[in-house]
């Protein structure tokens, strides 16, 4: 019968884990989603969102910048050249073809200009034919002549023209501004070659950054400045310039904007058109450069954020271990309690089928008692011959009397097991209560060979308990005690008192020097049933009992053991029973 | 005390009969009543000198009995046998004035040493009453009205 009851422990048990487990684990994932739903999704949401706002709030400040610093370097080209625009007019319309043709005069205003303003590399007039009447300046160009050139048919019809960049007869980039005058039906041309370095060196001397470069571009997409990195002068650039308009244009180029597909970093570009030569200002630069302050800002403000959000998930996910333990543990905790309850129920039930049953089966024993009495009575008034039948009566009536004495002794265990309430309780002085006790099994252990040892603790406060039960659970642990040397021809048997002040109560062991007790029986040795003795000696409900009347004397009772040295009971009793007791009392 | 009177209460027919057997063969004169109600009136009817009273009984059951007939005043001791083996009943049995207590099934021999430790103790309940009498009446013979009525009952 033990075996299958283990088995379905041990599996219900498992069981129990595996769910438990389970059970905790999802608790756990709860709690974390929870958590996370709860103060990690808005610090990111509330985290990214100021992000991005804060992001492309700085990007629009910086494009503004951008912007801004391309107006401002157009400005100053422009004004630049419609200073000398405006001066060559100046010149050219105060002065006569005849004044100008003086190489004298030429050469003093070509001084005078250059004194103020500078930039002038050479001034000529050059007649409606495209001869050059006067020149001053470092080169030799007296007998060119322009008719054919691009710029004359230009200036002829335009007036006023600032020439892009090129080689001419010279054969180094530049590029002149030249104004027509009517003089008596006739136009004639002042031309100015501008210091190509000078111009130059403010466009390209602008340095933005490690990245950032400044340059000039005509319509055609040539270079009139050198860039710094991507090209030189009156090179093609790799720009379509596409068409002419007003204000600033800011692009950003993913890609080489000549299809190459290498490595090529995001530029940021703004481009504005010049009015008069219509060139296209242009200002590129890498864009992780030009916006790396608010990409810092940016990434600072992401690994916060994202640290502030691992550290609540640190902190959420101890939270949740501390809150699982501390749950698991109120679990335990409970299941024991449980475990108790169903012991006490299961117990109790036990009491209340064992009395009836005990009631029951003690009636008719003690009718077959009386008959075999009557019987033997009869026996001895006959005469039996037959000697044979005589022993085998004999032999069967001690038969019947021994067996009817085991249920006996089976029902009244089973009664004093379902014994409960109605305890009378009074003072004890526990020492001489136990004296007693020992008088009255003294003799039954001296014929084992077994001594009594009493330390007693003087000055003992006596209890308030009840006398019987108490009787009862001390006679048990002592025939228990006694029945544990079977086999051995001596030993002993201790009983100790000692008044526990921190408890308020006493303990009281008892020891012997028994064959002791296993492991195993140790875990079932207060369950009911149970018994090592042999079958017919024990019922399996003494120890049971007595647990159960400690219990309910408000003490508990406690068992160590060895096998081959011995086992020691340990029993507390309170000074006072509990509470309910004394209402038990009150009932009565 | 051979050929002492014995009353045994026990609803348990066949036990009752038995006993009654066994005691009388043993020389005791012995009624068997099967009811509580059965040994108030018997009782009443005739000395006894021990009651057997069985503590569980159908209709009035041992402990209303022994208070009934503790009520009547007699001598006469009651000896408890119980089925039960509930000692916390029988030691209230003790408390209301029972001579002692017996679990069944028990042997004849303990029942009949019960017996006659009851038998002993009622007469020398009665030697001492009777002694007691025999005191008074010595010192006040007018007493003898009192102490002998017409039936005979504790004072």
């Amino acid at each position: 019968m033990n075996t299958p009851v283990e088995f379905m422990d041990e599996d219900f048990k498992k069981r129990a884990g595996v769910k438990g487990k389970a059970l905790y684990i999802g608790l756990f994932r709860k709690f974390i989603l929870l958590t996370l739903i709860c103060s990690l999704l808005p610090l990111l949401i509330v985290g990214w969102g100021i992000n991005i706002h804060y992001t492309n709030f700085a990007k629009s400040r910086m494009v503004n910048a951008f912007q801004l610093m391309v107006d401002y370097h157009r400005k100053i080209i422009e004004q630049f050249l419609s200073e000398r625009t405006s001066k060559l007019r100046l010149i050219a319309n105060t002065h006569t073809k005849d004044d100008l043709k003086e190489a004298f005069n030429l050469n003093h205003i070509f001084k005078m200009i250059n004194r103020d303003h500078g930039a002038i590399v050479d001034l000529g007039i050059i007649d409606e034919t495209g001869r050059h009447l006067a020149y001053i300046g470092p080169y030799d160009l007296m007998s060119r002549n322009y008719s054919q050139t691009l710029w004359f048919k230009e200036v002829m019809e335009k007036d006023i023209y600032i020439s892009d960049m090129f080689m001419g007869f010279r054969s180094e980039p530049h590029f002149i501004i030249a104004v027509t005058r009517a003089e008596k039906g006739k136009k004639w041309i002042l031309r100015a070659t501008i210091d190509t370095d000078a111009f130059r060196s403010f466009v390209e001397n602008v340095r933005i950054g490690k990245t950032g470069e400044v340059f000039l571009l005509n319509t055609k997409g040539e270079y009139q400045t050198s860039p710094r990195f991507s090209g030189r002068i009156m090179e093609k650039a790799p720009f379509h310039t596409g068409p002419i308009y007003e204000g600033t244009e800011i692009k950003f180029f993913n890609e080489s904007p000549d299809g190459l597909k290498q490595s090529f970093p995001k530029q940021i570009v703004a481009q504005t058109w010049l009015k008069n030569p219509r060139w296209v200002l242009t200002v590129k630069q890498d864009y992780a450069e030009a916006f790396s302050d608010v990409n810092h800002a940016n990434y600072a403000t992401l690994i916060f954020l994202h640290l502030s959000a691992i550290s609540i998930l640190i902190v959420a996910v101890m939270i949740a271990r501390y809150m699982i333990s501390v749950i698991k543990k109120q679990d335990i905790e409970s299941d024991q309690l449980n475990k108790q309850l169903m012991q006490a129920g299961k117990l109790a039930s036990i009491g209340e089928l064992s009395s009836g049953v005990a009631h029951e089966i003690n009636n008719p024993l003690a009718i077959i008692l009386t008959e075999r009495q009557i019987l033997l009575d009869l026996s001895d008034k006959t005469r039996i011959q037959d000697t044979e039948f005589k022993n085998q009566l004999t032999e069967s009536m001690d038969q019947i009397d021994t067996q009817i004495h085991r249920c006996k002794h089976i029902t009244q265990s089973l009664l004093r097991f379902s014994r409960r309430t109605r305890s009378v309780v009074e003072d004890v002085d526990l020492n001489s209560f136990i004296k007693e006790v020992i008088g009255l099994m003294e003799r039954e252990a001296r014929t084992g060979g077994i001594k009594f040892l009493s330390d007693l603790e003087d000055h003992l406060p006596s209890i308030l308990s009840d006398p019987s039960q108490l009787q009862q659970v001390f006679l048990n642990l002592i025939t228990n005690a006694i029945d544990a040397h079977d086999g051995k021809s001596y030993g002993s048997i201790r009983i100790t008192t000692r008044f526990d002040e921190k408890n308020k109560g006493v303990k009281i062991v008892f020891a012997d020097t028994g064959t002791g007790i296993s492991e195993k029986g140790l875990e079932k040795i207060f369950d009911p049933f149970f018994t090592t003795k042999p079958v017919g000696k024990g019922t399996g409900l003494g120890l049971s009992i007595s647990h159960s009347i400690i219990n309910q004397l408000g003490g508990n009772i406690d068992v160590r053991s060895e096998v081959g040295v011995g086992t020691e009971f340990s029993l507390f009793l309170p000074l006072k029973p509990p509470p309910d007791l004394k209402e038990d009392m009150a009932d009565d | 005390m051979i050929g002492s009177k014995i009353l045994l209460v026990d609803d348990e027919v066949v036990f009752a009969n038995n006993m009654s057997k066994l005691l009388a063969i043993r020389g005791y004169k012995v009624t068997s009543v099967n009811s509580g109600d059965s040994a108030i009136n018997a009782l009443e009817e005739e000395d006894f000198d021990v009651v057997v009273l069985d503590l569980k009984m159908n209709g009035m059951d041992g402990i209303t009995t022994l208070k009934e007939i503790k009520k009547l005043g007699l001598f006469t001791e009651t000896l408890i046998l119980t089925g039960h083996g509930s000692i916390d009943t029988a030691l209230e049995a003790i408390k209301i004035g029972a001579y002692d207590f017996l679990a069944k099934p028990c042997e004849i021999d303990d029942l009949i040493e019960k017996i006659e430790g009851a038998w002993e103790k009622k007469d020398e309940g009665e030697k001492k009453d009777i002694q007691e009498k025999i005191q008074k009446l010595v010192e006040s013979p007018s007493a003898a009205f009192d102490l002998f009525p017409p039936k005979k009952r504790k004072t």
